[in-house]
């Protein structure tokens, strides 16, 4: 009796506790969590806050930067966030578990995730080319599906190459022991470049995308409860947050751009937050006539089917009937 | 010991799961936010062997590093007890130590060891050596006067009969202090699988966690905390076996 009565004081205690960490609140202010930290592969977002994009569209939003833990489709559940952003896999393993989410704009037109090798190695023309090469991938990470996908459209088995798990320096290929190593072609793959570059070593980046996978990156979402309820604030936060992004990514604008971007990102030398700047131009607006945030349909249905065929969810989820797309 | 070390962990994972549970239910969560229950289940019927021999992985590597941890921790706590700058130095340095995060300190260890065995045993040595240390040079530094006076007086006093002594007096801090230390081991290891690591249960709560599949970490949560109940279970056993013989040597009655 008396060590029931302990558990059910325990179990009291506990929910109690629980009760006060989860709050769904929806407040005045709406929470926009991005996907990273503070960089500049979020340089539209940042204008969005502190380019006043926001607020001239009425709007009181908190931007909360990422990080490896966060998960802006959890929290757009738990009420801790209104708006976020999240890679399409994130978005398909969601809605294979029942969330209720909906895709309101598509930030990358390619994939930044690409694979960085040495200029004087042997150039990878064709994907046949990866054939024993020691390639880099991180085990569970996206990186994984996107080269096992590579290599069976080469016809080419984990046996025919070599494959080592990736962490989170770079002393490995730095060392030379890993040939071909993943990095996001706009931050790291800069600051690696730099890094060669000193010591007289030349790079090339591999882009899936140019072999036919385009893997789609980072999105804007929003839960589906959102949308209903409140479709005019959607819209106006959309738009306000893609003019934001038009502005940031216009090469006219890039002194003001790169100088609020250092307001948040003091870690970074100016020079490598410039071509950063640069190479996520040609990642988010990949050429003049692509309207920011178009939603590639074609690549979200090809990346869900990697996903399947992967076995990383267990049927299809049909994605693009959550596409809203930024002219919804 | 070992079977209430086990249902004290039963209670625990229990009414952690039941508190997710609650709010997942009770705030209408989907299964990507908390999984539910059968969830949870589909997933352990997949993962469990996998996970088990991957916990068993982990526990080989944490056995060894708190071994090498308890060896290195008497040798420096007995050789420091005496002088009280070693015994200064030997604290600082290890509460600087431990402040410092694993994850910086990572980088260092995986140039000069590479990633895989010794990289996990050095950092889970690490993290299980020093506050280990702290203890034992504590233990080892505090005299037992009213024993130890007696063979100073008769001029009978080695090294070795001190050690004995406080040893034997401190022997419930020191077992529970050794039980404790594999928890820390434990957490070590995950923490450099966690890192960089191509095996044991840290590695796969990794690719878990980039697969946002938390029924997968809670039932490999499930898995460690099991394995390490029975193995600290067995620990606290032994040291209680350990206090017996030294109490009652030779069959005598225990003081």
């Amino acid at each position: 009796m008396n060590m029931i009565k302990k558990i059910g004081m325990l179990l009291a205690g506990t929910f109690f506790c629980l009760s006060l960490v989860v709050s769904p609140a929806f407040s005045a202010t709406l929470n926009y969590r991005l996907k990273w930290l503070f960089n500049t592969s979020v340089a539209g977002d940042i204008m969005a806050d502190s380019g006043g994009f926001f607020s001239r569209a009425g709007l009181d939003v908190r931007v909360k930067e990422g990080g490896p833990e966060k998960n802006a489709i959890k929290e757009l559940e738990l009420g801790y966030a209104d708006f976020g952003v999240a890679s399409a896999d994130q978005v398909i393993r969601a809605l294979d578990k029942g969330a209720d989410v909906v895709v309101l704009a598509q930030l990358f037109q390619v994939n930044p995730m690409q694979w960085i090798y040495r200029a004087d190695q042997p150039e990878i023309r064709t994907l046949n080319d990866l054939r024993t090469r020691h390639i880099g991938v991180t085990f569970g990470g996206n990186d994984e599906t996107i080269m096992n996908t590579l290599l069976a459209m080469a016809g080419l088995t984990p046996k025919d190459v070599r494959i080592s798990s990736v962490r989170f320096d770079f002393t490995p290929f730095l060392k030379k022991k890993v040939e071909v190593w993943p990095v996001y072609r706009n931050s790291q793959g800069v600051i690696l470049e730099d890094k060669l570059a000193k010591e007289g070593e030349f790079v090339k980046f591999f882009n899936p995308a140019d072999f036919g996978v385009s893997f789609v990156a980072n999105s804007v979402v929003t839960s589906g409860r959102m949308m209903k309820k409140h479709p005019e604030m959607v819209r106006t936060f959309i738009t306000a947050l893609m003019a934001a992004w038009e502005f940031a990514m216009d090469p006219a604008n890039s002194y003001r751009v790169l100088s609020d971007i250092t307001k948040r990102d003091k870690g970074t030398r100016d020079d490598i937050r410039e071509k950063q700047l640069g190479e996520t131009r040609l990642l988010i607006k990949p050429s003049s006539q692509i309207k920011i945030g178009t939603i590639d349909r074609a690549a979200w249905v090809q990346t869900e089917t990697i996903m399947v065929k992967e076995k990383q969810v267990k049927a299809r989820v049909y994605v693009e009937k959550r596409l809203a797309g930024p002219a919804f | 010991m070992l079977f209430r070390r086990i249902y004290q962990f039963l209670i625990v994972y229990i009414i952690g799961l039941a508190g997710l549970l609650a709010i997942k239910y009770g705030m209408g969560l989907s299964d990507y936010v908390i999984p539910g229950i059968e969830l949870v289940a589909e997933t352990a019927g997949r993962v469990v062997s996998d996970y088990f021999f991957d916990v068993l992985n982990t526990l080989s590597v944490t056995i060894l590093g708190q071994f090498i941890s308890i060896v290195l921790a008497f040798t420096v706590g007995i050789l420091g007890r005496k002088s009280s700058w070693v015994g200064s130095f030997i604290k600082v340095m290890a509460y600087n130590i431990q402040a410092y995060p694993i994850v910086a300190l990572a980088p260092i260890i995986f140039i000069l060891l590479g990633d895989g065995f010794l990289s996990r045993l050095l950092i889970a040595s690490m993290i299980c050596y020093f506050p280990l240390l702290l203890s034992v040079l504590g233990i080892m530094a505090a005299p037992i006067k009213d024993i130890e006076h007696f063979y100073i007086a008769t001029g009978r006093m080695r090294w070795q009969l001190e050690v004995k002594i406080r040893a034997f007096e401190n022997l419930s801090k020191l077992t529970t202090v050794i039980a404790g230390s594999a928890t820390l081991a434990m957490a070590g290891t995950i923490v450099a699988e966690f890192i960089a690591a191509d095996a044991g249960i840290g590695y796969s709560i990794r690719i878990a966690l980039y697969q946002s599949d938390l029924s997968g970490i809670l039932v490999a949560l499930f898995m460690i905390g099991i394995v390490i109940s029975v193995y600290q279970g067995m620990l606290e056993s032994l040291g209680e076996q350990m206090k017996t013989k030294w109490s009652a040597p030779k069959g005598g009655d225990l003081l």
